[in-house]
């Protein structure tokens, strides 16, 4: 396969780290900067002798060292993640540098957050009026599309898969930005007016879900969480929008937690109830219901706006 | 031991499997065997620090009368009740005082 690889180390800035990396990463902000330190490096090597030592001991698929993991995407690559500073990637021959890069930008960046101890929830997160607003839910809840309503309303975008939140010394949660990239379904780009033809598909077995860059609309520096809304399809004909109780919190948080399998395979149970504790003490959480048909992201967007606005109304008349 | 039979001489100590944090006054928690979550308050959280060392409920008792404006008797059998109801839900060990090397 061909690896474009940079030239002289690029460094780029994602999630609220400095990266340099041996293989391009288009999705990525370039960092300006170049004398500053680099938090993490990513560079190619060959793994397969370490993974086949230690796949046997551990699941087929991944891997847990003292500081380090593992894991194999068949046909793809096989990964390590070290102790939050170095992922090393060992590509396949004949891998899809696409989908490669998928996992580097999902998987590899989830595993580099719980071992910095930033808490990633899966999900999307945009700005509005100085806060950072997530939504998050499963696969198909209208995520993105709901992001992308609030892009096109000329509000800024923080993340679209992985929302990396940290904590200040007073326990009060910010958003760090991830990068400047959308994925959105073909059925979403319709209801939202834009034209797919301009955008990469993802990776060829996916080729319904597309990579829209949304530079311009890119937030680049950390925001403090304003609220999160679990998104839920219904089969009602209604929506509804209901606060969470505060104890409800925590396995939402948990559930929704990205790649939350490593919570535990890390050790980082007790990290990870402590850091959900702050974020649902500083923070509202709602969970918003809406129909499986008839949602409109626009409509759904307008409405958080309102809630939003009039929480801060609120707030300020106090 | 069976149900309701907490007295002031058993002494009380938390099992490990759990997760706590404060949230404001009150202490939360998470029970890894069952993954159920509590909400101890701010008292209950303060019972749990003590019991952190394992204490015969008597201690317990001093211990709270002298922090909160409470009477003993109301006190005891209070705590008596909550610890019941930590029995009830796997988030304390009780031994016989006898039973204990100190």
């Amino acid at each position: 396969m061909i690896m474009v690889l940079t030239s002289e180390k690029t460094v780029y800035s994602a999630f609220g780290m400095r990266l340099t990396s041996e293989i391009a990463l288009p999705e990525l902000t370039r960092s300006v900067e170049l004398t500053e330190e680099i938090d993490v490096e990513v560079a190619i090597g060959d793994l397969s002798r370490v993974w086949n030592e230690e796949r046997t001991i551990y699941h087929s698929f991944y891997a847990v060292l003292d500081d380090q993991v593992l894991f194999y995407i068949p046909d793809t690559a096989i990964f390590s993640i070290q102790d939050g500073r170095k992922v090393i990637v060992s590509p396949i021959a004949g891998a899809d540098e696409k989908k490669i890069r998928l996992y580097l930008l999902g998987t590899c960046m989830g595993v580099l957050l719980f071992q910095r101890k930033t808490f990633p929830l899966h999900g999307s997160a945009v700005v509005i009026e100085g806060k950072a607003y997530a939504f998050i839910g499963d696969s198909g809840a209208g995520k993105s599309t709901l992001a992308a309503a609030f892009l096109s309303k000329g509000y800024s975008l923080l993340s679209d898969d992985v929302i990396a939140v940290t904590l200040s010394d007073e326990g009060v949660p910010s958003v760090v930005p991830a990068y400047p990239q959308q994925k959105l379904w073909q059925e979403s780009i319709d209801q939202l007016g834009m034209e797919s033809s301009g955008y990469v598909p993802l990776y060829e077995r996916d080729s319904k879900k597309y990579a829209i860059p949304v530079v311009a609309k890119f937030y680049t520096e950390p925001v403090p969480l304003g609220g999160v809304f679990e998104l839920v399809k219904t089969e009602d004909d209604h929506w509804e929008i209901e606060p969470v109780e505060k104890l409800k919190r925590f396995p939402m948080l948990l559930y929704h937690t990205y790649r939350n399998h490593f919570i535990s395979l890390l050790h980082l149970e007790q990290w990870h109830f402590a850091t959900s504790a702050s974020i649902a003490r500083h923070v509202d959480m709602f969970q918003l219901r809406r129909p499986t048909v008839g949602f409109t992201a626009h409509y759904l967007a307008s409405q958080i706006l309102q809630l939003v606005s009039h929480k801060e109304e609120c707030t300020n008349e106090r | 031991m069976k149900d309701e039979l907490i007295t002031t001489g058993h002494i009380i100590g938390q099992t490990e499997d759990t997760l706590v944090s404060n949230m404001d006054q009150d202490k939360v928690m998470m029970s890894i065997q069952t993954g159920k979550y509590y909400n101890l308050g701010a008292i209950g959280g303060r019972i749990w620090d003590i019991i952190e060392t394992p204490t015969t409920v008597g201690r317990l008792v001093e211990v709270l009368t002298l922090e909160f404006d409470v009477n003993q008797t109301v006190c005891e059998e209070q705590v008596i009740i909550f610890l019941n109801k930590l029995l009830k839900e796997q988030l304390i060990v009780v031994k016989e005082e006898a039973s204990v090397n100190l």
